[in-house]
């Protein structure tokens, strides 16, 4: 698993989703290697299993962007290869084409999704509950959502329906993008440790990308399950 | 014009007295908002006739210690009254109630000190009104993200605010790279104090630390040690950007049990002894501070040293029970870097064995988003097994915890959720430790502490809140 940028983008306990991807990789007995990717490291994302990209603050943002874009061909190639990528709020609109600020300026994006995120005026705060489709099943995720901007889909899939907050932008009622095996969100929270289905989810996805043909062995998940009810009972 | 100041002021006084009979509202900003809504420059006018100082305390961590601590070293040492706001209460809105609380009956107050403390969000509001001759600064942590927005904006802020005082003097940590850049981009007249390297230091730095960037030149800050989360000693490669030297220095800190200790340098000269009756390295940080603000109003060392030696904690500030003999602590939590000092403190308690409540809720006083959960570094639980009795969840979020405990290592079986106070706060009391350790958000603090002091009695006895005149924070020792 590549972590990129931890030591830059440190905002909404990103780490969190980490934690969950490897530890519930080793409690069932899978070996899980958590690479910390830095500014300026030499990495090549073929040898990725798994990659997470978070958010952080403008300027944190800006720096991880400029370094971005000079991997842009090679995540572009991994990414039409099927690697297995998490991201999240900043992460999620620099995948796409631009983000465009309150006075007009474009800010180009990696390109590498058909999306493009425009600021608003206030920000989206708040619980938020998706609906989404996960192997042909229909789960109900929860989150947090914190962001100014708005982002709307070209060509591509929604993560889910947004059952209560403000999602994508807060307009279509749909949040998060996906393409092949990338996945984007705008919630954190952190959202995969107590979103036990999305977090096997791609553990299952990474296993089949090297081979695996087993189904994934069930963990004992009461307590991620009664995080996500009460919050499913509290906004829905 | 002065019809409307008396009228917002009698106003606020209807409000507080309604509050106080029917116990309801307790805390809340409204005589505040009323009084300001009525006659917006009441702040102003009250604040005005302070005679001869007004210190103000900012910063994320720390801000209620710090100046309870300033307030008793200057009630002690200068004798006549000091007005303080109410803990917690450091809006502007709070602000203003302590001034109208400590006013006469036609708004003339007789106070010779101001000692607020003022949450970084309203310090430009409330430094536009009344003018603080010092101001202190704590440091700088993440705190409650969905209301403030980012740490960035905040500090330009304050920033912001401070360049406009004309005669202030500043208190700076200068081991907070954030804090101590002050000194330099607003140009006022500053005193640093920090903690000078000892055995405890550490190499490496915390995944909840903020400052990773010199303010000045963007290069990354090289370390030489870190005391905790970004606190340091630190130094930019790009440019002339570094730890200031200190003014006030803590040397050979201890940390025994239920006092701190250090020696306090003194520009580097004389060193006088220093003990206060609190618990956590990040107390000496506070301790020296208050110090810092007593050797700029002139009062000697051993004046200073006198006070904070009774200083006593107010609720939530680590404070100790007992429970048919065995000790419980009370503390608040409300980021990752006061929850990582409340859990080193937890790992060093004198007791074989500790029975733990944390109790979470999502408020909006407490920060609607709990994702901060997961850049405190419960993992240190997960090594010393053994310590732990019970860990009750308890909150709006128990859940949630309970998730972050289970990722974080600690064993299901010693987690208990229940969301109800009253349950969480008995089946604590009643595990196998030895001691309790209860560490709860802002809006959880005040009904765990409720029925706390039903089941067990308060070791010592601060009132609820502390007096708006310190003519009586004297008496109360
Ligand atoms: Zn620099």
């Amino acid at each position: 698993m590549f972590h990129l940028y931890p030591d830059l983008l440190n905002l909404y306990g990103d780490r969190g989703n980490v934690m969950a991807f490897a530890r519930r990789c080793r409690w069932r007995g899978i070996d899980v290697e958590v690479r910390q990717i830095s500014l300026g490291e030499k990495v090549s994302f073929k040898e990725a299993d798994f990659l997470f990209l978070g958010g952080g603050s403008d300027r944190e943002q800006n720096l991880m962007a400029g370094d971005l874009a000079a991997r842009k061909e090679q995540l572009r190639e991994a990414v039409e290869e099927g690697l297995v990528v998490l991201a999240i709020c900043g992460g999620y609109q620099l995948l796409g084409k631009y983000y465009r600020t309150l006075d007009g300026k474009e800010i180009p994006g990696l390109g590498i999704l058909d999306l493009y995120t425009r600021a608003g005026r206030e920000r989206l705060i708040g619980n938020v509950a998706v609906e989404m489709e996960i192997n042909g099943m229909t789960h109900r995720v929860v989150g947090f959502e914190n962001h100014a901007g708005r982002t709307f889909l070209g060509d591509l899939k929604p993560l889910g329906k947004v059952l209560a907050g403000r999602g994508n932008n807060g307009e279509d009622g749909f949040e998060g993008a996906r393409y092949n095996n990338v996945f984007c969100s705008y919630l954190h929270g952190p959202l995969l440790p107590k979103n036990t289905v999305l977090a096997d989810n791609f553990i299952a996805l990474a296993l089949k990308r090297r081979g695996w043909r087993e189904e994934l062995r069930p963990l004992d998940d009461s307590f991620e399950k009664a995080a996500v009810d009460t919050m499913l009972k509290r906004i829905l | 014009m002065i019809v409307r100041f008396i009228l917002a002021l009698w106003a606020a006084r209807l409000a507080m007295f309604v509050a106080r009979v029917t116990g309801r509202g307790k805390g809340s900003s409204l005589p505040g908002k009323i009084a300001l809504k009525i006659y917006p420059r009441i702040l102003k006018q009250l604040g005005r006739q302070i005679k001869k100082g007004i210190i103000v305390v900012t910063g994320t961590n720390g801000k209620t210690t710090t100046n309870n601590m300033i307030a008793g070293i200057v009630g002690d040492n200068k004798g006549s009254g000091v007005i303080i706001n109410r803990e917690g209460a450091n809006l502007i809105t709070g602000v203003t109630a302590a001034f109208i609380r400590a006013a006469g009956p036609f708004g003339g107050l007789h106070a010779d000190y101001a000692c607020l403390e003022v949450d970084e969000a309203s310090f430009p509001g409330v430094v536009r009104e009344i003018t603080p001759d010092i101001v202190v600064v704590t440091n700088f942590f993440r705190d409650q993200l969905d209301r403030y927005g980012e740490l960035d904006k905040t500090i330009a802020l304050v920033k912001d605010a401070l360049k406009k005082l004309d005669s202030v003097r500043l208190v700076l940590n200068a081991d907070d790279p954030l804090v101590a850049q002050l000194g330099r981009v607003t140009g006022k007249p500053s005193v640093f104090f920090g903690l000078a390297r000892h055995p405890g230091v550490s190499g490496t730095g915390s995944a909840a630390r903020e400052a990773k960037f010199c303010p000045f030149c963007g290069a990354e800050l090289a370390y030489s040690y870190y005391q905790y989360s970004q606190l340091g000693n630190y130094k930019c490669p790009g440019c002339e950007f570094a730890r200031p030297q200190t003014d006030v220095e803590g040397v050979d800190p201890g940390v025994d049990g239920m006092l701190v200790s250090c020696r306090v340098r003194f520009r580097q000269g004389n060193m006088y002894p220093l003990q206060i009756p609190v618990t956590g390295l990040y107390n000496l940080y506070n301790g020296l501070a208050a110090c810092s603000v007593g050797l700029l109003l002139d009062i000697d060392m051993d004046g200073i040293r006198s006070s904070l030696a009774g200083y006593l904690p107010a609720t939530g500030r680590m404070e100790k029970f007992l429970y048919r003999g065995k000790p419980v602590l009370l503390n608040l939590v409300k980021n990752p870097t006061g929850f990582n000092e409340g859990l080193s403190t937890l790992l060093s308690v004198p007791a074989e064995r500790v029975n733990v409540l944390i109790a979470i809720n999502d408020n909006d006083a407490d920060g609607r988003d709990i994702s901060w959960l997961w850049d405190v570094d419960f993992e240190v639980l997960s090594g010393a097994g053994e310590k732990f009795g019970t860990f009750v969840c308890s909150g709006r979020r128990a859940w949630e915890m309970a998730v972050r405990l289970k990722y974080a290592g600690v064993r299901e079986e010693t987690v208990t959720v229940l969301e109800d106070f009253d349950q969480a706060v008995r089946t604590a009391l009643e595990g196998t430790g030895d001691m309790s350790y209860f560490l709860a958000t802002y809006t959880a603090l005040w009904p765990v502490e409720r029925i706390l002091s039903g089941y067990a009695q308060r070791e010592r006895t601060l009132p609820e809140s502390v007096p708006s005149i310190s003519g009586s924070v004297k008496s109360v020792r």
